[in-house]
């Protein structure tokens, strides 16, 4: 009886699965099916697949867009690895009362709404120039993931015991030294899933990048958008472009899951 | 007892952590200076612009400063609380969705069976979208009337296909919003379930107590403060959700759809009214500091640990 239950829960669980999973399934599929067979009725499920539409669109300059995604999302997230990491070490070196306030502040910047900075982060890159480039988004982004960074790898450098810290200074090396030769290595799977997070955040993003980019240095995020208004009705080519553009998110995002968990629960949680 | 002895090693390390770190200290500036510059100095301008009339469509007549104008039409218009009440429905319904399913799911994995890594890897995906894109999966694949997947089973079932995003466009996008934020929730209730103390709930079987007893007085005080962070983090992004409901309503029909910060980007960017977007701005800044000062000392507490 108990077993017949446990594999019934089994069952509900795979279904439930299936259900959930179902719409990127379903984009997944169509992307490999030509313009008719994607919005036929009854929707097929046998085809044959075809590679058509991903030679079309990848014809059509998506690159430019992968492109723009890429430059911004790897140097923000460099930049934010740097800076988050050097302060979370700081933090987690001084655990004190002022220390938490620190923390908190970053993470309270983390929690205003972007639309309270959107307009003159506007009028200023405007008046400097610097709507569509690179550079507007790639700052914006820095200081989106900062926060999230400093919270993540407090947690992992507080996980360090403090007696192998301590050692590294007493073989009269700087703390510098010690920090790069000893420290960094301890929490080397940390940094990696705190910029995959960075970068998966990043990549996404959508309020910064529709409103300073235009055409130039707009992110795959943005183009999704103009490519649904232009040929949402392209549903092929539409399902193709779509799984090009969340499949790297998709991935990096799966080999972070158990350290996200971890980094968020463990820095709330666990303090 | 054990505690008390854990509290005094900490504060022993903390003083010996102080007595070498000083130039480490330093290291905190460069990130804190930068935060603030790209973060808090255009709030700053945001209250500036908050004063002036000033539309970027009429560049003839510039920039004047008019007060509060910009305040008073906002709060007398009708737009501002149906926008706002939208946020509220959309914000209070997404969180309360994910919170059942993604404890039902949480639940549903806890458990052995083969392939459970492969599955939580399945449920998770969603979360890792970009909003955009889920937007666009919905609107299109599931729910378009004329080729969508809900049309095809209306049509099985003998019904006319629902245009779920123009009948019930706010419906639809709560729903839309789950979706991507439920394996968030379950994620972290997971996580709780996973480290619920194994000797509480053994003494707990050799009591007696079922397993629904056990789940009420032992594993849910557990879970509460999973749960906590949970919702915290949920409440904060999900009140800012922009791209989903750019992608599928683009806030209408009317204002039926529109949430503070798509608000703000259509007075802003469709109508180029640089001081009264930056009005609902300062409202948004102002509602949600109220929000968090009300959640203030919960929050304290949840990210300083001070609950365990």
């Amino acid at each position: 009886m108990k077993k017949l239950l446990a594999g019934l829960l089994t069952i509900c669980t795979y279904l439930a699965a299936f259900i959930y999973f179902f719409p990127l399934l379903w984009m997944f599929i169509t992307g490999f099916k030509n313009e008719g067979e994607a919005v036929i009725m009854p929707p097929s499920i046998f085809f044959s697949p075809t590679l058509d539409n991903y030679k079309i669109v990848w014809g059509s300059g998506i690159g430019t867009f992968l492109g723009n995604s890429a430059i911004i999302v790897v140097i923000s997230t460099i930049l934010s690895l740097i800076l988050g990491v050097s302060a979370a070490y700081a933090l987690s070196m001084f655990r004190m009362k002022k220390a938490d306030d620190v923390l908190f502040w970053f993470i309270s910047t983390k929690m205003l709404p972007a639309v309270g900075v959107i307009i003159p982060v506007y009028i200023i890159f405007k008046k400097l120039g610097l709507l569509d480039s690179h550079f507007a988004l790639i700052i914006l982004y820095t200081a989106m993931n900062i926060p999230l960074a400093v919270w993540m790898m407090r947690s992992f450098f507080n996980d360090i015991p403090y007696e192998i810290i301590e050692s590294t200074q007493v073989d009269g090396a700087t703390g510098l030294q010690g920090f790069f030769k000893v420290t960094l290595p301890l929490v080397k799977p940390g940094v990696i899933s705190t910029g995959l997070l960075c970068f998966v955040f990043a990549w996404n993003e959508f309020l910064f990048g529709v409103n300073l980019t235009y055409t130039d240095s707009s992110t795959m995020p943005v183009f999704m958008a103009s490519f649904m208004t232009q040929e949402g009705l392209f549903w092929g080519k539409m399902s193709a472009v779509a799984t090009t553009a969340v499949l790297p998110s998709i991935i990096l995002g799966w080999f972070t899951q158990k350290q996200l968990v971890q980094g968020l629960t463990m820095g709330a949680v666990k303090g | 007892m054990k505690s008390i002895e854990l509290n005094s090693a900490s504060k022993f390390q903390s003083s010996s952590r102080k007595a070498s770190a000083s130039p480490i200290k330093r290291l905190l500036w460069p990130s804190i200076i930068f935060v603030a510059l790209v973060t808090q100095i255009p709030f700053l301008v945001t209250i500036y612009y908050s004063f002036l009339d000033w539309n970027l469509m009429r560049p003839d007549k510039g920039a004047k400063f008019v007060w509060f104008a910009n305040f008073k039409a906002i709060f007398t218009g009708a737009e501002f609380y149906t926008v706002l009440g939208n946020t509220f429905i959309l914000t209070a319904c997404t969180l309360l969705l994910c919170l059942v399913f993604g404890l039902g799911l949480a639940l549903l994995m806890n458990r052995d069976f083969l392939g459970k890594g492969l599955l939580r890897t399945i449920f998770v995906a969603p979360f890792f979208v970009m909003p955009a894109v889920s937007g666009i999966i919905w609107k299109t694949a599931i729910l378009n009337p004329n080729f969508g997947i809900t049309a095809y089973f209306a049509g099985l079932m003998g019904q006319d296909a629902v245009d779920f995003l123009g009948s019930y466009p706010l419906q639809t996008i709560i729903a839309l919003v789950s979706w991507q934020w439920i394996p968030f929730f379950m994620l972290i209730i997971l996580a709780g379930l996973q480290s619920v103390p194994k000797d509480a709930m053994e003494a707990g079987m050799i009591d007696g107590a079922s397993i629904f007893q056990r789940f009420i007085y032992v594993v849910l005080p557990h879970l509460l403060r999973y749960i906590e962070v949970a919702m915290l983090l949920g409440l904060l992004f999900i009140m800012q959700t922009f791209g989903e409901i750019y992608v599928t309503t683009s806030g209408g029909p009317g204002y039926s759809s529109t949430n503070l910060p798509f608000y703000v980007y259509r007075v802003g960017f469709k109508g180029w009214d640089i001081g009264g977007a930056s009005a609902i701005g300062v409202v948004i800044v102002i509602i949600t500091l109220l929000l968090l000062k009300y959640l203030f000392k919960f929050l304290r507490r949840t990210f300083r640990g001070e609950l365990s």
